[in-house]
């Protein structure tokens, strides 16, 4: 191997100044997304949480009453509703990241149970309504 | 068409497929509690083979690796999200490569960056909720850290692996 391409190729696999520019476009654009997607969320009043199986609502339930509800699909979902707030408190689901999310309670708010294919968010008060579909 | 690039590929695709099993075992949502956060350690094979083997090798060898997943108890929701999160993050990867202005590491992080916005895409598709867009900004920053330690992985893998192989890397 001719010790010019060896130069080349060590320094294609060495950290360099222009790295740091890849993780604070990554960073920048983090900060992006979320200001344009939180901004819209705030608002207290009359929140209820939307239960979606597939994309489909099939539940809807107001954070100002205390309520369970079992939402059973590829895999079974205990969503709980305690003080305002909203939880998915039991899945037999592999990794259980919805129950590991724990509560939420703003507008815009989201639980996503992936493997279930379950997603709760809350709206209501001054949430966003004008999501994409 | 080249025997050793082939042979190359079927190990690197085993060498993935390893990889993605045993990434289950480590418990980044632990620390992370968010769907879909992961090291991205099969990522470091795709990085590996884009530099060594050229991008037509690494589409391939994704491919492979995404369907052998689905068959070892993925399903085919997970191989929706794997395709999604994997060959956005290659075509960023390959594309970013191109401009020779990144490192290994800067490639990586971009790359780490395109699979989470991949996977919010298939989320997005399977559930039909704009609202995972929300879940990109933390995801994204937890890439910034996978991507550079995958980066760091896929450099001292590129740096050890044998001359015969890196000869490949002037040619394509």
């Amino acid at each position: 191997m001719a010790p010019a391409s060896e130069k080349k190729t060590k320094r294609v696999y060495a950290f360099r100044p222009a790295d740091l520019l890849a993780v604070l476009l990554v960073l920048a654009l983090a900060g992006v997304i979320a200001a344009v997607f939180f901004t819209r969320t705030v608002g207290q009043e009359g929140l209820y949480a939307e239960i979606y199986r597939d994309g489909v609502l099939v539940r809807t339930m107001p954070l100002s009453s205390d309520a369970e509800a079992v939402v059973q699909g590829l895999y079974r979902n205990t969503v709980t509703v305690r003080g305002g707030r909203i939880a998915v408190t039991s899945s037999d689901c592999p990794g259980e990241d919805c129950v590991h999310t724990g509560w939420i309670s703003g507008a815009g708010g989201s639980i996503v149970c992936l493997p279930n294919r379950v997603e709760v968010r809350i709206r209501g008060g001054s949430g966003p309504d004008a999501e994409v579909r | 068409m080249d025997a050793r690039k082939i042979t190359a590929s079927a190990v690197l695709t085993a060498l993935a497929l390893a990889l993605s099993y045993i990434e289950r075992f480590i418990p980044l949502n632990l620390a992370v509690p968010l769907p879909g956060v992961r090291l991205g350690l099969a990522n470091v094979v795709t990085l590996a083979a884009l530099y060594l083997l050229g991008s037509g090798y690494a589409a391939v060898i994704l491919l492979l690796r995404c369907l052998l997943a689905a068959l070892f108890g993925g399903g085919a929701a997970g191989l929706l999200f794997s395709l999604c999160g994997g060959f956005l993050a290659l075509l960023v990867m390959a594309a970013v490569k191109r401009t020779a202005f990144f490192s290994v590491f800067g490639v990586s992080v971009l790359g780490a960056a395109a699979h989470q916005a991949g996977q919010i895409l298939a989320g997005i598709l399977l559930m039909r909720s704009g609202y995972l867009v929300g879940y990109l900004p933390f995801l994204l920053l937890v890439s910034a850290v996978t991507g550079l330690l995958t980066g760091l992985m896929a450099a001292g893998v590129l740096r050890a692996v044998p001359a015969i192989l890196k000869r490949e890397v002037e040619q394509s």
